[in-house]
């Protein structure tokens, strides 16, 4: 960062503030984010909502989501403008796009680039999505614009790997080697907006990338402020001194904020469900009694009411609703104390029982689970809940601490990945090959493992589904209430697309989004 | 004098070194990893591992520690574990930050702590000592958060007259002053209604001593015996207060800079608390101590300045 350019992004955010709104439309978007400090601007490591969110407005991928969806069918031409693969599924070649420029001074994306971003998301060394490229064999550049990707077996989907999320985005390779542990601060990619500077605990300031080779984007600064205070965030937005804001799961701030004048709350998907995941090798749950009468227990329209309509919809299987392979028809249990009871009573518990369990005390899910603790009492299961902060909960869960660990997260909208991350045996917590699967569960591996290779769509779904009975059967999982993305942002400001879902877990910002 | 401020900055070493090793150990002791921090839930433990060694974490505790020391002793805190940016230079932007911040509240602080006790001394238990304790009282119930945000919604949202974000631009002293108000007067009402009770009582006690009396018999006037013979011996309590109160002063500072979003030492230290930031939070308690360990000698100087006694 320096200072002169520090200074004049200061200068042209000041003179901007200062001009009425009666002149031509600002050109300067500017973010309100819950967040101290921006984590990684490396994409192959941005995990949390904060990193990437804004990795998505730097960077493409071969292929992206059409902007504001996230379905799998509607995936369009990114950095490459074609690309072929065998009957087989194995074997896929991309063409690129001509002329795509990087960043600076970095010059034209070649093959080269792509092959290197891959081999490096693939690389558990420098990337947290190594796992799901473990079915590449083969990355080569065949010409300066031609990428030859060869599959060690079939995945349900190659083109969900190679899109703009997660693994998927393109990085320079000379910035890489240039910038080396520090590439994390000075990102380079082909997207609509460019790394300007990052100013911990202030801000981070990003330019219109003029090369952008889908044209100049319309809005030529974002700033992307750290406003950690929900209530300073919130009235900075109220204030008009930012234009879209990161908003709360919760009812009452989305009627709050639907209230004021000049201002839209976008609500998208991806939800992130939340489970109750039931360590089905740990006492007393290891009675599958006991795990049944959690089922019979547990309340999902009232967490629903609880965490606010607009926002959460009740679960309805062990994966999210709307992934490609998911089922409304697992067999979910609806609430039940008095079978709870008995249960329980069967179990030799007839006096209930205490479990004690670790939670994190990020308000939103501490309050989910409180909601869940008062539902279990009712049929005479004491939660014990030990709250510690959020990094303590994700070091403590992962050492199989806590007998029942309440998760909820979005992943890439197929069956696959979900179920494989958390109900698969070899991603079990505490085997060298671990992900999430904090339940134990190995009672579906045989068809999730049939499922990857399965080549026929219809069967494959079916087999995820009963991979999802399996799992609902054994009450490995209970699952509670998916929660949808919240934003808001001023009406003055479009995003130059209908925002039904975004895999970055914010809006998207592209070539088109502008100030009206 | 000089021999006096050198024998306590000498002094002060042992307690930095010890404040050093204890800093380390805390660190570590609180659970949560910074490679879980920095990699997130998605993480598996063979790039955990991959990130741990990067970072140095796979090494003994002994070998890290001596690192640790031998780097601070030559005044090198290392690079933050998340932002690769050496920990001086973060904290090279938020010290000025914060300490024009703490100098701003104590001044509001002391400039309406003294007279308000002062005047409610003289007014023993009549409306307006009543009216100021009562008043202190407030002051000091309401956390910080409270009163910030109370603060913005009257001046920012409703009368317009401070933004709610308030980090200054750069190099701009006119704008670092506007967004300066809001937070130090925060800031400032805690130490206020603080110091009136401290001033209050110590008045109201010298007031009481013989040598007033004899003053009074002497028929010196009323105004030299409240200030030059009252207050300056009354303000001896004070000046310590203020001095331990700079303690919690910085620690209130945290959550004002959260509330007016100010960038500041409270700022960092909480985000580099969040993300395990280790040699970030290293760092940052070093200069939390070492800024304690100033001030107490300021404080001590500022005796031998009021009271001649003090430095003989």
């Amino acid at each position: 960062m320096t200072l002169r350019i520090t200074l004049s992004a200061a200068l042209a955010a000041a003179t901007l503030i200062a001009i009425p709104a009666s002149a031509a439309p600002r050109t300067d978007l500017r973010v309100g984010m819950a967040a101290q400090d921006v984590g990684q601007l490396d994409p192959h490591r941005a995990v949390s909502t904060i990193d990437r969110t804004v990795v998505a407005w730097m960077y493409n991928g071969l292929v992206r989501f059409k902007p504001g969806t996230m379905d799998p069918a509607q995936i369009e031409p990114d950095l490459a403008e074609k690309w072929e693969s065998s009957s087989d599924k194995l074997d896929w070649t991309f063409h690129l796009r001509h002329g795509v420029k990087f960043h600076g001074d970095f010059g034209e994306l070649t093959a080269d680039d792509v092959v290197f971003s891959l081999k490096r998301a693939s690389d558990a060394k420098t990337s947290a999505f190594s796992a799901d490229f473990a079915a590449l064999k083969t990355i080569e550049a065949t010409d300066p614009s031609t990428v030859h990707i060869v599959l060690a077996r079939q995945v349900p989907s190659l083109l969900g790997l190679v899109t703009n999320y997660s693994g998927g985005y393109i990085v320079s390779r000379k910035a890489v080697e240039k910038y080396g542990a520090d590439f994390t601060r000075n990102p380079v990619g082909t997207g609509p907006f460019a790394f300007v500077s990052d100013t911990p605990n202030q801000s981070l300031e990003l330019a219109a990338f003029d090369g952008y080779f889908r044209g100049k984007p319309k809005l030529e600064h974002v700033s992307y402020r750290y406003i950690p205070s929900d209530s300073s965030r919130d009235l900075a937005f109220q204030n008009g001194e930012i234009d879209l804001i990161y908003g709360k799961q919760d009812q009452a701030w989305i009627n709050r904020i639907r209230a004021l004048p000049n201002s839209i709350v976008d609500v998208f998907e991806p939800g992130e469900l939340a489970n109750l995941n039931l360590n089905i090798t740990a006492k007393p749950l290891d009675d599958i009694r006991v795990r049944q009468a959690v089922a019979y227990a547990v309340n999902r329209p009232e967490l629903v009411k609880w965490q606010g309509t607009d926002t959460a919809r009740p679960g309805q299987s062990v994966i999210p609703a709307g992934y490609l392979g998911s089922s409304k028809d697992v067999g979910l249990v609806n609430t039940d104390v008095a079978k709870a009871k008995a249960l329980l009573k069967e179990a030799g518990y007839p006096d209930g029982l205490t479990i004690k369990i670790i939670h994190t005390q990020l308000p939103q899910m501490l309050g989910s689970m409180q909601v869940v603790q008062a539902q279990l009492r009712k049929a005479g299961i004491n939660l014990d809940i030990q709250v510690v902060d959020h990094a303590t909960f994700h070091q403590q869960i992962r050492k199989d601490l806590s007998p029942i660990v309440y998760y909820a997260a979005a992943r890439f909208p197929v069956a696959d990945i979900y179920l494989t991350q958390f109900f698969h045996s070899a991603s079990i917590v505490g085997k060298p090959t671990a992900v999430t699967n904090f339940s134990h569960c190995d009672v579906a591996d045989k068809e999730i493992d049939a499922a990857k290779t399965e080549t026929d769509t219809e069967k494959q779904v079916a087999l995820w589904v009963e991979a999802q009975k399996k799992i609902v059967a054994a009450v490995c999982a209970v699952p509670l209430a998916e929660a949808l993305q919240i934003w808001a942002h001023r009406t003055d400001l479009d995003y130059g697309y209908e925002l039904k879902a975004s895999l970055s877990l914010g809006p998207l910002l592209t070539e088109a989004t502008h100030f009206k | 004098m000089i021999g006096f401020i050198l024998r306590r900055l000498l002094a002060s070493i042992p307690t930095l070194l010890a404040v050093l090793t204890l800093v380390f150990l805390l660190v570590r002791v609180v659970p949560g990893d910074p490679a879980i921090a920095i990699l997130g839930d998605r993480a598996t433990p063979e790039t955990l591992a991959a990130l741990r060694s990067e970072l140095g974490l796979d090494r003994w505790i002994g070998t890290q520690y001596f690192e640790f020391l031998g780097h601070a002793l030559r005044g090198d805190l290392g690079a933050s574990m998340v932002t690769h940016r050496p920990v001086w230079t973060e904290i090279a932007e938020a010290l000025p930050h914060t300490i024009v911040l703490t100098l701003a509240a104590m001044a509001i602080g002391c400039l309406i702590g003294i007279p308000a006790g002062v005047w409610a001394a003289l007014h023993r238990n009549g409306p307006i000592d009543v009216l100021t304790r009562l008043l202190s009282l407030l002051g000091l119930s309401f956390p910080v958060f409270v009163s910030g945000i109370f603060l913005l919604i009257v001046f920012a949202l409703e009368l317009h007259l401070f933004p709610v974000i308030g980090n200054p631009r750069p190099g701009d002293w006119i704008d670092g002053l506007h967004k300066l108000v809001l937070p130090a007067v925060t800031l400032g009402i805690v130490m206020a209604a603080y110091v009136v009770r401290v001033t209050r009582s110590s008045m109201l006690q010298v007031l009481g001593e013989d040598y007033i009396r004899t003053a009074r018999a002497k028929g010196v006037p009323r105004r030299s015996i409240i200030w030059r013979h009252g207050l300056s011996n009354a303000l001896i309590p004070v000046v310590t207060v203020v001095g331990l109160y700079v303690g919690i002063l910085i620690g209130n500072s945290v959550l004002t800079e959260i509330v007016f979003n100010r960038p500041g030492l409270g700022k960092v230290i909480v985000s580099a608390l969040t993300q395990r930031d280790y040699t970030m939070l290293q760092g940052m308690m070093v200069i939390y101590c070492f800024l304690i360990v100033v001030v107490n000698l300021i404080t001590d100087i500022s005796y031998g300045l009021i009271d001649p006694r003090v430095k003989q």
